[in-house]
Parts: structure tokens; C-alpha cells; sequence
């Protein structure tokens, strides 16, 4: 081993922890950094095809993979679940108390559906969030023959905010597919004062909505559920009555990140929104779902973190000097219906527009999840 | 009304809309009624959603104040 050899330990094996750790390699030798990642999940699954799987609009056998064989040659992939963690003495420990050193920490841990918050949720909606709710989900789409479905979001943060109206663009079109939209009323509810968090992609997306007979709810924030009598209560004092329930579930931090004290309540780490470091340590960093920076939780933002932190730590290890900032970059395509997508770009300071629709980008959407396995994932891109 | 005292503060100066707002809901959630609900901001954006919120919810808003590089929100629980 060489002597000043450092060690980056990656917590979390999802979209972000493998971006980081397969940039991270390729900015480095294994002689300079060892790169050692800590998960826990069997397999690793592309979630942007929930909102075409559903519809069978795509083949779900394509969507995952071992999550093992997803980390390039020299990195160290460890299956265990971290407990705790020790910044005071840089080390992180295990479910069998192994305890672990590191130079540099990566906490990318995601999110999780924090479906406690609202009594009933699992009774009474559907979603398209997970490969198994998605796959359940096709099941009743398959089982619909007309009704009314009320779709929409639990609350805010969600992973990929547009993926409530994607969802829905492509609903509508289903429907339609099926010869049943004429005998179906979709109800999109929103906790805001329009359809999306940015007002100017809200208005192209609500002309879209109103064009395709979709009524929106604005304002409507979640209160209650009640299963048996098909019916969800906003805090503003609206009731609505559905057949169909498709909620995206309330989202937290993961509760080891707030039982570690690294996080509030929430579960979401704050880091420096331009360098992504926690609190006063140089060494310990938090990306992708984990942190509660005012972007969009997406697998773009934990490619374009990825990218300043590997340039950054390995520029570090190797005492070169490194001026960079990430700048809250993200970039996301977003199916529109009719085989149509726009494709938004935006950072803290440049709001995104939402203008045309494009085929091209649609082409573009429909095979990310190739792109994403051989190419983006892999820090290639 | 520099003499209401604000049950609860939510400090979301450096939040980004929604930030702010959805601070406000969680805090409405867990209150009681009678409840007075202040928020710091430095988000244009809520200027405009948060009043509309409260109003669109039934509750009372009590005014917008502009504090030295922020501005403060009140809002009573009505229900
Ligand atoms: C329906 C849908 C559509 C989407 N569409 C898009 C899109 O079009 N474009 C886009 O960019 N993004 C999209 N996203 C968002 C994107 O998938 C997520 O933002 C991305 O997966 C986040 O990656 P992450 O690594 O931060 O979190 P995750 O992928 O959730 O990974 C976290 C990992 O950490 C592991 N972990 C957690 N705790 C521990 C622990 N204590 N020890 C060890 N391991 C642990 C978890 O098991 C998990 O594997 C979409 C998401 C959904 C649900």
C-alpha cells in the first residue's frame, strides 16, 4: 500500500453512491485512493421506468440489475448496512459491529417512503415509485374499465417532482390506448398554487393538462385518508371521492442519518450547497436524495455532484489545488404524452423554461435506461 | 401587531420556494388552534403562495412584514 494512500468510504449504493465511486475511479488510481462502498440492496433498479411500467409501455426485466456488477474494476463493494457513524473518529460501523476507518466520507443514502405519516396510505393508494408498486399498479390499470382516478403527490420533497405529471401525461394516453378515457375522469391534486414548484414550467404543463380534459386541484395538501369509503381529505377542506388512488407516497431522510444526529427530523443531511461538504468538515460530504439542498431529488443531480466531487477529492489526494463549485446543476427529461418529452435544464441561479415538446427527446427518454446501465452510471458520461 | 408573539418561528431565510411554504404547512399540521405561526424568509416566491395558502385554507393571515434583509410572515390557526 502506498504510504499517502487515502481511503473514501461511500455510503449507499444507489443511482449516486455508484455514479460517485465509478467517477471517482477514473479520476484516480488505486494506488492513490482505495474506494470502498457500503450498501445494501440486491439489485439495482432504474426508477424513471415506473412511469412507463405501469402502462406496459416498457419491459420491466430491462430495468435492473445486480447491483454488484455495477462498480468498475478497483473498486471495493462491501454488502452491509451502516449504523453508525463516528465523524469525531472518521469511522463508520456496520450491523456486526465491523468498524471501518476512512479519509473521506460519501454519505449517499437516498430517501425512503415515510408512508407512517399518513394512516391508511397503504390500504388505499397506489403509486409508481418501487418496481413492486409499479408492477401492482399495472395490475389494476390492466383490471380498470373506467372510473375516476384521482393522482398526485403526498407531499413535498418527492424524488423527481415531474414524475407526478409525466405519470399522468401517459395515464391519459393509456386510457385512451385502451378506449376507455371517454368512461375515466383523472383529478391531478397539487400542493401548491399551480401544477409544478417552477411557475413558468407550470403554466406549459397546466395548458397541457387543460387541453387533455385533466382537472386540476390546486392547493391541496394531503390531510387524510379513508380507505373504505374511497375518499382523501385536504388540509384546505376538499374532499374527493376516487376509484383509483395514485399517490406518490410522503418521502424522509433514511432514520439512521437522524438517529446518527446528522439530520433533523426530516432525515436530510444540510451540506454547503456549493461544495457539499457537512458542517465544518473538509472530509465529510453528503450527495444525491440524502440532502436537503433546494433541487430536485434526480439521478442527474447525483451525476453532476458526482462529477465536482470526484474532480475535487482526487485533485485534493494528489495536492493540486481545486477552485470549482457545483452549482446545483440538474437536467431532466420529462414525457409529455404522444410520444413528445421536454427536457428541462436549470442550476441555483438559472431557473429552467419549458417551451416545446420534442420527439427527439422522447427517443431520448425512452432509452435512458441503456444509457444510464452502460454509460452515465459507469462515470463514462 | 409587533406584539402578537409568534407561537412558533420557522426560520427558511436561504430556502427556496417551496421551502418556506411547506415549513408553514408542517407547522399548521402540528399546531393547535389559536396557534400564531411566523416565517422568515428570503424567497420572493412565498410573498405570494404562503398569503394565498393561508387564505385558501381558512386560516387568518395577520401580515407581511419587511425585517432587514428578509421578510416575516404571521398567520393565526383558525382551524
Ligand atoms: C418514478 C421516478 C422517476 C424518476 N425519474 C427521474 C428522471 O427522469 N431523471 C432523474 O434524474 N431522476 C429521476 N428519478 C430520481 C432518481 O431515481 C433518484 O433521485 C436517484 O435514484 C437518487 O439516487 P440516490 O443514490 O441518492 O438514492 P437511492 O437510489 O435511493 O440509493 C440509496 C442507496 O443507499 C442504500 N442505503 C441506505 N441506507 C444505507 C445504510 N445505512 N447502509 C448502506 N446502504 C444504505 C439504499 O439501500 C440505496 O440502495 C426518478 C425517481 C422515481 C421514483
Amino acid at each position: 500500500m502506498a504510504i499517502n494512500r487515502k481511503r473514501v468510504v461511500i455510503v449507499g449504493d444507489g443511482a449516486a453512491g455508484t455514479i460517485m465511486a465509478n467517477k471517482l475511479r477514473f479520476h484516480s488510481t488505486p494506488e492513490e485512493i482505495e474506494i470502498d462502498v457500503f450498501g445494501n440492496s440486491e439489485r439495482h433498479y432504474f426508477k424513471p421506468d415506473g412511469v412507463q411500467i405501469p402502462f406496459g409501455f416498457k419491459d420491466p426485466a430491462n430495468s435492473f440489475k445486480p447491483t454488484q456488477s455495477l462498480f468498475n474494476y478497483g473498486i471495493n463493494y462491501l454488502k452491509a448496512n451502516i449504523r453508525k457513524f463516528d465523524l469525531e473518529n472518521s469511522t463508520v460501523t456496520c450491523e456486526k459491529n465491523r468498524t471501518f476507518k476512512y479519509d473521506y466520507l460519501i454519505i449517499a443514502t437516498g430517501d425512503r417512503f415515510s408512508t407512517e405519516e399518513l394512516p391508511g396510505y397503504d390500504k388505499a393508494a397506489s403509486h409508481f415509485y418501487s418496481l413492486e408498486a409499479s408492477m401492482e399498479l399495472r395490475q389494476k390499470l390492466r383490471d380498470f374499465k373506467g372510473g375516476k382516478i384521482v393522482i398526485g403527490q403526498a407531499s413535498i420533497p418527492i424524488q423527481c417532482p415531474p414524475a407526478p405529471y409525466e405519470f399522468t401525461f401517459q395515464l391519459d394516453q393509456y386510457l385512451k390506448l385502451k378506449g376507455i378515457r371517454d368512461k375515466t375522469e383523472i383529478h391531478y391534486i397539487y400542493p401548491l398554487n399551480r401544477v409544478f414548484t417552477i411557475p413558468n414550467v407550470s403554466d406549459f404543463i397546466e395548458r397541457l393538462m387543460e387541453e387533455r380534459g385533466i382537472v386540476i386541484h390546486k392547493m391541496f395538501n394531503v390531510d387524510s385518508l379513508d380507505p373504505m369509503g374511497k375518499k382523501i381529505n385536504s388540509l384546505e377542506g376538499e374532499t374527493l371521492d376516487y376509484d383509483l388512488l395514485i399517490l406518490v407516497p410522503p418521502h424522509s431522510g433514511q432514520k439512521i442519518i437522524t438517529e446518527n444526529g446528522l439530520a433533523d427530523n426530516s432525515g436530510y443531511i444540510a451540506v454547503d450547497r456549493n461544495h457539499l461538504n457537512y458542517k465544518d468538515y473538509d472530509n465529510v460530504f453528503a450527495i444525491g436524495d440524502a440532502t436537503d439542498l433546494p433541487i430536485s431529488k434526480a439521478g442527474a443531480t447525483a451525476h453532476f455532484q458526482s462529477e465536482y466531487l470526484a474532480n475535487r477529492i482526487s485533485n485534493e489526494v494528489n495536492g493540486n489545488a481545486y477552485f470549482e463549485a457545483y452549482n446545483g446543476d440538474v437536467a431532466c427529461t420529462t414525457i409529455t404524452g404522444g410520444n413528445e418529452a421536454i427536457t428541462l435544464f436549470f442550476s441555483y441561479t438559472r431557473p429552467p423554461k419549458a417551451n416545446f415538446e420534442s420527439k427527439a427527446d422522447y427517443f431520448l427518454k425512452w432509452t435512458s435506461s441503456d444509457t444510464y446501465f452502460s454509460a452515465m452510471l459507469r462515470g463514462i458520461m | 401587531m409587533d406584539e402578537v408573539k409568534p407561537t412558533k418561528v420557522i426560520d427558511a431565510r436561504g430556502s427556496f420556494c417551496p421551502g418556506p411554504l411547506m415549513e408553514l404547512i408542517k407547522a399548521y399540521k402540528q399546531g393547535k388552534v389559536g396557534d400564531v405561526i411566523s416565517v422568515y424568509s428570503t424567497d420572493n416566491g412565498t410573498k405570494k403562495d404562503a398569503p394565498e395558502w393561508i387564505k385558501k385554507s381558512g386560516n387568518e393571515l395577520i401580515g407581511i412584514f419587511d425585517r432587514s434583509g428578509y421578510f416575516e410572515i404571521v398567520m393565526r390557526k383558525s382551524k
